[in-house]
């Protein structure tokens, strides 16, 4: 069974071409001379249908159809189109329409043109089809059958270009390098100082400050060779400048700055949080707002009201003492297990029983709600873990780690899920987008699942990569403000450890 | 001719560019402060300024330091984006050597004696390193160091090895770190090892065992 490709026409085509020319065309056909001019030609792209058959390396042409148009005019023409009649029928005639419109948009056109003979209306139907309309009647154009010409016209969306943006991530132990093409993922490479950390329990400012200096370079040709462009074609820098970490922020800072003044173009100071919901363009193409945004890493658990990726980003509640990733590392340490304690915790309570120890929810009674409705707190919790597990040790009774370790979790994604519902409910918002490193954890996105699902709340989780720390989310925000024509940043701009999620974009 | 654009921020902002041993620009903040604020617009500055074009460069020279870290980071991040931007040659310098051949070259008053470069650590301790003049290549030699630790010790025990040294304390600027690139260049020694010269380890300590919370949390 044959196949068929549709790839620009190339000059031993030309053999091909006149065959089917002559056969779809036997009165007024191009001459072979013609249509090899036609073909070379700088003004014209060609595409043809080709016949791809397993096993034999030849191609049949099957169809063919040509644009016109001249470099710095806004207008081109259909030259002609064929397909062979065993191939009719089957949609190929309309792709290689799209095909050469899209070409035409691409190269600046707003309006093509085309003739079509009066006694074809198959030919007519398709063309009006993908919005073409008569605007004139050419009388006994097409000779010697003396038949009259329709002339057509459709306009053309100018396709704007979309630009591509760099984005650079140093917040905290990942340093991130993103780049994306308006909202489409080119390339995200993220190089962790987890292992660095690992032995000292926890992120340390100065090791993950350093781990950013040697990796830039690396993570940042990586990036390049992934997306498959060179730094010439980078249209804008984005850095997360804020909040974070301040010594390993400026990394970031002074490594966009540099790049953006020797590219000489321009750059983005933007919102490491607000970033975190950013990454859903990159699977969407937009984000959908409202939504309620839950952040949840090593370093942050924050509940954000979205009304508008660029314009609305308001602060419900974070945490007041540890971010919940923070936690999950501590505890690990306390039940022996490794760092990072997510994955760990994850791991011990699977085969532990959730609600075999009722550990306190912080923030979560009626009391609280005045003042810290959205606020999380898991000293407390942490706190009550070491206590239980020290009152158990003393008592010199066995006791389960895997229960423990399911019952923490439990008490964890419960406030978690539970706040953030809330939040969709109170603000009568349909949507929760879940972001940042702790989304990894298996359990809160059931519990966020089952209890969206049960509020008619759609839940959004972005894929791994683009919820850890990382660079693509970062150019994804750049290239949204660089697209809605928001100015640069002044090139003046810090790191700030404490930027408000109100400050998507640094003026 | 050779273009070379310069960094340093071991001790201000600095970024100069220079053509052969000329200084066409330089932009010096002296604060110790602000690094990450200031660097973007300190490398567009030196370019506007003279109107070269920044794809022109042979070489962008970073200085290493020794230095406090987190201003050192900034230039040496700056410097290494630079040189992928433009396509050109990065050069590693250590900012005492710079510091050094600055004096060698505008001090007067120095004799004969070792060369004690000495920048402050805070901590009441200094980065120092010791130089005996400068080779046939223009270039500092380095007698001891570059390290760190405190002053009266260290002056105490270089008297000793060396006899009586002379000190200096200054800093670094991007002008001399240019300078000190170019002789590299020349002499066909300069390097593109830009590590940042710490040597520090962080101040991190790692848990005790069976001590997690430092504290007991209940009787």
């Amino acid at each position: 069974m044959a196949s068929y490709t549709i790839r620009a026409a190339e000059a031993n085509d030309l053999a091909g071409i006149m065959e089917l020319e002559h056969a779809c065309f036997p009165t007024d056909a191009w001459s072979e001379k013609s249509m090899r001019e036609e073909l070379a030609a700088e003004h014209t792209t060609y595409l043809v249908l080709a016949e791809v058959t397993p096993g034999e390396a030849g191609y049949g042409v099957v169809g063919y159809a040509g644009l016109s148009k001249l470099s710095g005019s806004e207008q081109g023409d259909i030259q002609t189109i064929a397909v062979s009649p065993d191939a009719r029928g089957k949609g190929y005639g309309r792709r290689l329409m799209e095909e050469l419109l899209s070409v035409a948009a691409g190269q600046g056109a707003t309006e093509i043109f085309l003739e079509v003979r009066a006694d074809n209306p198959v030919a007519q139907g398709l063309y009006e089809s993908l919005g073409f309309k008569v605007i004139d009647r050419r009388r006994n154009y097409y000779q010697p059958d003396g038949v009259d010409a329709l002339v057509m016209r459709v306009a053309l969306e100018a396709a704007p270009k979309l630009p591509i943006v760099l984005g650079i991530e140093s917040s905290c132990d990942e340093t991130g390098v993103g780049i994306v093409r308006g909202g489409e993922l080119l390339a995200n490479v993220i190089s962790s100082s987890m292992d660095l950390h690992a032995r000292f329990g926890g992120v340390v400012p100065e090791v993950a400050a350093r781990a950013h200096l040697e990796a830039l370079q690396p993570t940042l040709r990586k990036a390049l060779a992934e997306a498959n462009v060179s730094l010439e074609e980078i249209d804008a820098i984005a850095v997360a400048n804020g909040p974070g970490l301040a010594g390993a922020l400026m990394v970031g800072v002074g490594a966009a700055k540099a790049l953006a003044v020797g590219l000489g173009k321009p750059i983005y100071a933007v919102n490491h949080l607000v970033g975190h919901v950013g990454a859903d363009v990159l699977e969407r193409g937009q984000v959908e707002v409202p939504t309620i945004a839950l952040l949840v890493s090593g370093g942050h658990t924050s509940l954000l009201l979205v009304n508008d990726l660029l314009d609305d980003v308001q602060l419900l509640g974070e945490t007041i003492d540890d971010a919940a990733g923070e936690a999950f590392d501590k505890v690990a340490r306390l039940l022996g297990l490794k760092y990072p304690g997510g994955p760990e915790i994850d791991r011990a309570a699977a085969e532990g029983n959730p609600v075999a120890i009722r550990f306190p929810r912080g923030l979560m009674l009626p009391k609280d709600m005045e003042k810290h409705r959205y606020d999380f707190s898991f000293s407390g919790l942490k706190t009550a873990v070491a206590r239980w597990v020290e009152v158990a040790h003393d008592s010199g009774a066995e006791f389960s780690v895997a229960d423990v370790a399911a019952s923490f979790r439990e008490a964890v994604v419960d406030i978690l899920v539970t706040k953030a519902v809330n939040a969709c409910l109170a603000h009568n918002v349909p949507r929760l987008l879940l972001g940042g490193g702790v989304v990894a954890n298996r359990r809160l996105r059931e519990v966020a699942a089952e209890r969206c699902a049960k509020h008619g709340i759609e839940l959004r989780i972005p894929e791994f990569s683009l919820c850890t720390d990382n660079g693509a989310m970062i150019a994804a925000l750049g290239a949204q403000l660089v697209m809605a024509g928001r100015e640069p940043s002044a090139l003046g701009f810090g790191a700030d450890s404490t930027l408000p999620v109100t400050t998507v974009q640094t003026p | 001719m050779t273009y070379i654009l310069a960094i340093d921020t071991t001790a201000g902002t600095s970024v100069a560019l220079l053509a052969a041993d000329r200084v066409l620009a330089h932009v010096h903040h002296d604060s110790g402060v602000k690094h990450a604020e200031l660097i973007g617009e300190a490398i567009a500055q030196v370019f506007a300024e003279t109107g070269v074009r920044a794809n022109i460069l042979d070489a962008v020279a970073v200085g290493r330091g020794p230095a406090l870290f987190t201003g050192l980071r900034v230039g040496i991040a700056a410097g290494i984006m630079f040189a992928e931007a433009v396509g050109s040659k990065l050069v590693g310098a250590v900012s005492h050597d710079a510091i050094a051949l600055s004096l060698y070259e505008t001090d007067g008053s120095l004799g004969p004696a070792p060369l004690l470069v000495t920048t402050d650590a805070r901590r009441g301790e200094v980065y120092w390193a010791l130089f005996g003049g400068l080779d046939a290549a223009g270039l500092p030699i380095t007698l001891a160091g570059p390290s760190v630790g405190k002053h009266a010790e260290i002056v105490v025990a270089l008297n000793a090895e060396h006899g009586e040294v002379t000190e200096r304390t200054g800093g670094a600027t991007a002008v001399w770190v240019a300078r000190l690139a170019q002789r590299q260049l020349a002499a066909g020694i300069a390097t593109d090892e830009v590590s940042a010269l710490y040597l520090r380890a962080p101040d991190a300590v790692p848990p005790k065992p069976n001590q997690q919370f430092g504290k007991r949390v209940s009787g």
